[in-house]
């Protein structure tokens, strides 16, 4: 994300009286990192203890991201309109673009759903139909598995900001079909 | 009262104090203690306020013997109050405003945990340098 160091939540909203250019840094940094730390702590740690951490990480991340992207909003309200803030001004910070759909069941439990997760797009998904179709089931499988282990720090953004606004809840993501991915946010 | 008061707090999410500051300079205990009891106890009155407006910055919440309470109330539920003998609400806005800014720089250093006291000298110093400037 080509965020300004400076705490201004929208980059290149009209003219700012900066006295200096604000400094940006280039999408694919944050890429990498990102790749980098899931290798590093899978890695060091094995299966549920890296999940965890990559979570924790997220979680503190998404928690300072959401007071600074709250900063000239109004105050919000009830559950469903922080939902909503996460998905178009949170994610249209963080990943370029709102959430596509956001579904209920008015019970707690919100499905926000992606079409095109941008951390997700760098991975190569499953080859096309025809390379064999005995194959693909597998290596879709597989391709799923790989994924999941990239989301785990969007899942912990995503809780680290709902928790900070005062929503208490568990966020599961699941990659159905690469790029797109729903994260699934129960109320605790 | 002719001595003028300042107090300004920050309470966090668990509603403890997480920076308190005097800013009119020493006092003796005795009125210490009243301007803390004063602040926290306004707090019901902010909660009151903060579910039926949407602006972050609410005005007078509370009065306590001519001495008023001012908040300001960010969307992770961290309050800035201000108790002063009457002060320009425009002024303190202002204050409020540049001192949001400087909380938001605390909160994203990495190496501080948001439930903790905000023991950074540099963020004392200007919270004061701001008081004197902005408010008088």
């Amino acid at each position: 994300m080509q965020k300004p160091l400076a705490p201004s939540p929208a980059p290149g909203t009209g003219p700012t009286p900066a006295k200096k250019p604000t400094r940006r840094c280039a999408e694919v940094c944050l890429e990498l990192l990102c790749v980098e730390c899931v290798r590093l702590f899978h890695d060091k740690q094995s299966g549920p203890a890296a999940a965890a951490a990559l979570e924790a990480i997220g979680y503190r991340v998404g928690q300072q991201l959401v007071e600074r992207y709250t900063r000239d909003k109004p105050l919000l309200g009830d559950t469903l309109e922080i939902i909503k803030f996460v998905c178009k001004d949170f994610w249209q910070a963080l990943f370029k673009k709102q959430v596509d759909n956001l579904k209920t069941n008015h019970r707690g439990v919100y499905v926000l759903q992606d079409n095109g997760f941008r951390w997700l797009q760098r991975l190569a998904g499953p080859p096309p139909p025809g390379a064999g179709a005995g194959a693909d089931p597998g290596r879709e499988e597989a391709a799923r598995q790989l994924a999941l282990r990239y989301l785990h720090l969007p899942c912990g953004l995503v809780r680290g900001a709902l928790g900070h606004l005062g929503v208490a809840c568990t966020v599961e993501a699941d990659p159905k079909q690469l790029p797109s991915c729903t994260f699934t946010v129960r109320i605790t | 009262m002719s001595v003028p008061t300042l107090t300004f707090v920050i309470v966090g999410q668990e509603d403890h104090p997480i920076y308190e500051v005097d800013l009119t300079g020493p006092k003796e205990q005795q009125t210490q203690y009243l301007h803390q009891f004063v602040l926290h106890s306004s707090l019901d009155a902010v909660d009151e306020q903060m579910w039926t407006s949407k602006e972050p910055h609410l005005k007078v919440v509370d009065r306590f013997n001519g001495l008023q309470v001012t908040a300001f109330v960010t969307a992770g539920n961290t309050r800035f109050l201000l108790l002063h003998d009457g002060r320009s609400d425009d002024a303190i806005r202002a204050f409020f405003t540049e001192v949001y800014d400087l909380y938001l720089r605390v909160m994203l250093n990495p190496f501080h945990t948001p439930t903790t006291r905000i023991t950074s000298r540099e963020f004392d110093r200007k919270v004061k340098l701001l008081a004197k400037r902005l408010i008088g």
